[in-house]
């Protein structure tokens, strides 16, 4: 039988490059902040590549008032280095219950936790191979270092960090943090985590496993990522997101991440707490074609769409805004546009459409909850953010967007996402009155 | 079993991405690139590895798909595709 229990949210903490906070995250937003800045990144003072990113402002891990002992512990943990989108992980989560009001024993409470990363610990992970590969292999002649002996110098080096990549080891240390013992799971679905994130939060709570569920994703980008990307031909040379445009070149990093905080709708409404919205439900399709290229004609990202608007419900024609992925890379946008206008129509007047990637960067696995957090702060004011960067929107893809800023009534939005390796997903929330 | 490579190879990828853009068979010479020289863009590149894929049951690997940029190149890469099914096979 299908739970009754209603799924709501609390709480929001974001991290990112409009600012960090829920006030100064949503001022950045109006305010079109979106601190594009040129990372440069040298190798023994020798510049070995520069990328546009949307970086976040004076973050302070120790600022947020999270238990010092946890923290240090992590230190310990990663040897004195700092893995920034660990902490941004760690901030975002306590941002995010700071804002629900949730009163929870620190120690030990009966909280669930969702994280959702790409690939949390793996760049600084494969730079210390580098370096060290790099530091072994320049001393001597390669002919003179046997393999063996290679392999068994890299192993006891990496030892412990072979096993930090490992996922379970982050949930198990940020869940210390916050005194989380009950479920507690991690996801990755490339940059659609966010909402089968969110998914998996709302099953958590509808078979009754726990009252209240944060979610958290993050993203630090980094050269080998840029780089990556780079030769997939898909990063803007001028750091400029141009959503659905003819003149698009790419996509930018945005790093940062964003916690969310779920919650029974009974519970929310028996202590009195601020709800954003209810999340009425999600559609997911894996199209199961290629990792990096969506395959243009398929009816996958329709399928999860179509989804989405079952399980919540909800009839398309009460959609009143959506915000798709909007990468800024024609291909992908193409593929995106073709869904939109199946279900919605050419141009159609509703729903209106803005997207938020120019504002925050590309925060690839946290892209889609952070892109959410944005839709459900819009839901709340009121107000529709317009897409930047848009003055050659492509006629071709049939879709309008939203330019200039809306005061408009909000009830219904959607958030959708096609990511990598064909995760699609839609999710749907609702204004509660 | 991993069909042999067709005799006509090149004809039928022509015929094949004429129809998905509209340029007639003759516009397809081998070394013709397909942006620059045709117009043929990243979304139409996609459809017509797709096609690929669908007409000679090949699969393409991602990385390869850029290079798919001229009709030669789209029919070094079915061969290959091809040649590595037959050799699976036996």
């Amino acid at each position: 039988m299908r739970s009754k229990r209603r799924v709501a949210i609390t709480g929001i903490g974001p991290i990112a490059s409009p600012g960090i906070g829920k006030e100064n995250f949503w001022r950045g937003i109006l305010l079109k902040k979106t601190n594009l800045q040129l990372e440069k990144c040298f190798i023994n003072g020798e510049l070995w590549g520069e990328f546009y990113l949307h970086k976040v402002e004076n973050f302070d891990i120790s600022k947020f008032g999270i238990n010092k002992d946890r923290l240090n512990d992590i230190r310990e943990w990663k040897e004195g280095e700092e893995i920034i989108d660990l902490n941004y992980l760690i901030a975002a989560i306590k941002l995010a219950l700071d804002d629900s009001k949730v009163e929870y024993d620190k120690e030990k409470n009966e909280i669930a936790l969702v994280l959702a990363h790409e690939n949390l610990g793996l760049m600084p992970f494969g730079l210390k191979v580098s370096e060290l590969s790099y530091e072994m292999l320049i001393g001597k002649r390669r002919k003179e270092l046997p393999k063996k002996e290679f392999f068994d110098k890299l192993y006891r080096k990496f030892l412990k960090s072979g096993y930090d990549v490992q996922t379970f080891a982050d949930l198990f240390h940020i869940a210390r943090v916050f005194g989380v013992h009950n479920y507690s799971l991690f996801i990755n679905n490339a940059c659609a985590s966010g909402l089968y994130a969110l998914e998996a939060a709302a099953q958590i709570i509808k078979n009754n496993q726990a009252k209240i569920v944060v979610v958290a994703v993050s993203d630090h980008p980094d050269i080998y990522k840029y780089l990556w990307f780079r030769d997939l031909g898909i990063y803007s040379s001028d750091g400029v997101i141009r959503p659905f445009s003819s003149d698009s070149n790419g996509l930018a990093f945005g790093e940062g991440g964003v916690g969310i905080v779920l919650e029974d709708l009974e519970n929310a409404k028996r202590r009195n707490a601020s709800i954003y919205a209810e999340y009425l439900g999600g559609g997911f399709d894996l199209e199961g074609w290629k990792i990096t290229v969506p395959q243009i004609g398929s009816n996958s990202y329709q399928r999860a769409i179509l989804k989405a608007l079952k399980q919540a419900k909800v009839d398309k024609k009460e959609i009143e805004l959506l915000c798709p992925h909007g990468v800024g890379s024609s291909s992908i946008d193409y593929y995106e546009s073709k869904a939109i206008t199946d279900i919605f129509g050419r141009n159609s007047k509703k729903p209106l459409i803005t997207t938020f990637k120019p504002y925050v960067g590309h925060n690839l696995g946290g892209s889609a909850l952070l892109e959410t957090a944005i839709l459900l702060l819009s839901l709340k004011n009121n107000i529709i953010p317009p897409t930047l960067n848009c003055d050659n929107i492509d006629k071709r893809f049939g879709i309008t967007l939203v330019t200039e800023k809306i005061e408009k009534k909000l009830e219904i939005v959607m958030k959708i996402c096609c990511a990598f390796a064909g995760f699609n997903a839609a999710a749907i929330f609702k204004k509660i009155s | 079993m991993a069909e042999d490579i067709p005799q006509n190879l090149e004809d039928e990828i022509k015929q094949l991405i004429s129809d998905i853009t509209g340029r007639s068979v003759e516009e397809l010479k081998p070394e013709a690139n397909f942006w620059k020289d045709l117009g043929i863009d990243s979304i139409k590149a996609i459809e017509i590895t797709v096609a690929i894929e669908r007409k000679f049951k090949v699969r393409i690997r991602d990385e390869q798909i850029p290079q798919i940029s001229t009709v030669a190149q789209a029919v070094k890469v079915v061969k290959e595709a091809l040649g590595k099914k037959m050799k699976d096979e036996k």
